[in-house]
């Protein structure tokens, strides 16, 4: 839900001695990303794609420094972040299993697929595994419908699924093979 | 109904012109080999404005859902101030059931890029940006590609238009969205492209006049604009021959082929590409092989859950513009049904939709964020058996007090989910009584005075 309240007001943040927006990636954003957007703030998203897809999370203390980067206030960049579903404030885990919930994936049995991911990881949607491998997400419609049900492993869209073939998706991310990055 | 030869799908193989197996990426060489962006170098030959008239005479309808007429949007544009102006191009394809956009994208990049150029030079648009969905990783890959292809052959960048035939130069920009169903809205994308949360924006002002960063902005969707260079191309003549009229006098005439995608319980799922009109029962029979295991039809979503669902009686409805009107949905929308067997429990379906729309709401406007949240509570209770006949009376009535409809969001997110949740309630009402306990409230009545 993009619209949960957070108790900002009490939070403590972890921080860390070396920053996560070095002065490397300051350049090279000030050359990519700032000038394709009139203003700053524009160029937000895309700088938090970049750091959710490094961490596989977005550290408060990366929104600070992305936010005296860009010369906004950092409410300012908790906002965007806390809206996306795609930017997290938890590290999601190496391997993210996004079944598709919505109706035709539904009418085609998502259910079953779900259950059976759900017992075998031991993983309720939005949870991690404690080796941090990982992550079970229940997602809204990934627009494909016609190979109805799907799911996301990271960012590779698996289609047609059946229980055996999402079982091998698992067994090849658990033996390291699945090296694709999280986007 | 059929089309006579493929006209977007001309590149991409699709049932009854090709082979769905033999698609593949079309990049620009091929592109180019097989007629690609002849269409921008007609435009090019053309005085911006005629390109305009163009696309206004053929009456091109929005491929997005609302049906808009895009001519009709161009020509709404701000004057030229020497400014900025920007093209968003809509693919934040989230609408469950939707996957007509991604076709495009997947397998012929390029076709959208010439549209993209045209839309640009028509409307004196200096930078686009191409709006995708954050979980369209593909997608997304192949539109950069496709993008840095087409500034390596010369149509967009410094030099002007199609290797400087045009001085006016386009940027094309590629944005990723981040998983939020709202930014489709066309304000709501435009916050996500300036890096706000994409909460829809009060209108008037329309984007025309002052849309992203304040500067006019134009909000098309990925077909549309593909659809208006085979305008541009062929003339509006050519256009005006497929699809149909509209049925009521004075209607707007649904015209032009389109992409539907169908889903759900039929043998053969897929997008094909059909002239608008075409009948929901012609394209499931004839189209998609009929229903699966020889099922019998019990119900479909029109275009997208948004537009609530047609009825077991209603399986010969025409996709066309006037299916909202004449069937009791909200409208075509994307033209693409998701279609129903008979085991389908269509409580289940209500429930899957009104958790959907409560996951999306963007959480702006009282009704949708709440009405969506208590919405859902009573499907579940029913879904459960623990339902009352009165839930079924609060669901409708919370259902109808939300949208533009009764004028009380900001945007049409609610009224998705008002015309969804009251047109299966309303068609199914039977399934839905027999899970609910009856419940008798007490009326009072005052007689007189």
């Amino acid at each position: 839900m993009a619209w949960t309240a957070k108790p900002s007001a009490t939070q403590r943040i972890e921080r860390r001695a070396e920053p996560y927006v070095t002065a490397a990636l300051q350049a090279k954003w000030t050359q990519d990303i700032l000038p394709k957007y009139a203003t700053k703030h524009g160029a937000l998203m895309p700088i938090l794609h970049e750091i959710q897809h490094e961490h596989r999370f977005i550290p408060y203390q990366a929104m600070l420094e992305v936010a005296k980067f860009l010369e906004i206030t950092p409410a300012a960049v908790l906002d965007t972040v806390t809206f996306y579903d795609e930017f997290t404030t938890e590290q999601l885990g190496q391997c993210v299993i996004g079944i598709c919930q919505s109706i035709a994936c539904e009418v085609c049995d998502h259910k079953k697929l779900l259950d059976h991911v759900r017992q075998r990881l031991d993983l309720e949607p939005r949870e991690t595994t404690d080796d941090g491998k990982f992550t079970l997400l229940t997602m809204e419609c990934l627009g494909s419908c016609d190979t109805a049900p799907v799911a996301l492993f990271n960012d590779v869209l698996h289609e047609k699924l059946t229980i055996e073939k999402i079982d091998q998706l698992i067994d090849e991310a658990k033996a390291g093979n699945a090296a694709h990055g999280h986007a | 109904m059929k089309l006579s030869e493929p006209v977007l799908t001309k590149r991409i193989p699709t049932a009854p012109f090709g082979d769905p197996k033999q698609r593949h990426t079309v990049g620009f060489d091929e592109y180019v080999k097989t007629g690609g962006y002849q269409a921008l170098e007609k435009a090019l030959s053309m005085e911006p404005t005629a390109v305009v008239n163009t696309v206004k005479d053929a009456i091109v309808r929005g491929r997005g859902g609302a049906g808009f007429p895009a001519g009709l949007k161009w020509s709404f544009l701000a004057p030229i101030d020497g400014g900025r102006r920007y093209l968003a191009i809509n693919c934040d394809e989230a609408e469950p059931g939707t996957f007509k956009d991604r076709l495009l994208c997947d397998f012929d990049p390029h076709q959208v890029l010439e549209g993209i150029a045209i839309a640009c030079y028509a409307c004196q648009l200096d930078t686009a940006y191409f709006f995708i969905r954050g979980e369209y990783h593909h997608q997304a890959r192949v539109m950069q590609k496709a993008i840095e292809e087409a500034y390596a052959g010369g149509i967009f960048g410094k030099q002007g238009l199609l290797k400087g035939k045009s001085k006016f130069a386009v940027d094309c920009i590629l944005h990723r969205s981040a998983g939020a169903y709202i930014c489709g809205e066309e304000t709501g994308l435009l916050e996500a492209i300036e890096g706000k949360r994409g909460w829809p924006r009060i209108k008037p002002p329309f984007p025309a006049v002052k849309g992203l960063f304040g500067r006019p902005t134009i909000v098309n969707n990925v077909e549309t604009l593909a659809a208006a260079a085979h305008v541009v191309e062929r003339g509006a003549d050519w256009w005006k021959g497929i699809g149909t009229q509209s049925r009521h006098p004075g209607g707007m005439p649904s015209f032009g082929p389109k992409l539907m995608g169908v889903s759900g319980h039929v043998n053969r799922p897929g997008v094909y590409e059909a002239p608008l009109g075409v009948k929901l029962s012609e394209l499931v029979n004839d189209y998609c092989g009929g229903m699966r295991n020889g099922k019998k039809f019990k119900g479909a979503i029109a275009g997208g859950v948004s537009m609530g669902v047609l009825g077991a009686d209603q399986f010969d409805a025409p996709m066309d513009y006037d299916i909202g009107r004449d069937y009791q949905v909200l409208g075509l929308g994307t033209a693409c049904p998701t279609v129903f067997d008979e085991d389908t429990d269509m409580v289940a379906v209500a429930r899957n939709i009104a958790r959907f729309f409560k996951n999306e709401s963007c959480g702006q406007c009282t009704p949708c964020r709440e009405g969506s949240g208590w919405m859902l509570k009573s499907l579940l209770r029913i879904e459960r058996g623990d339902g009352t006949s009165a839930d079924l009376d609060l669901l409708l009535e919370v259902a109808g007090s939300m949208g533009l409809t009764p004028g009380t969001t900001i945007c049409g997110l609610a009224d998705g989910n008002n015309w969804a949740v009251r047109t299966i309630v309303n068609k199914f009402r039977g399934e839905f009584e027999a899970r609910v306990k009856p419940k008798f409230v007490p009326v009072y009545v005052t007689a007189g005075r």
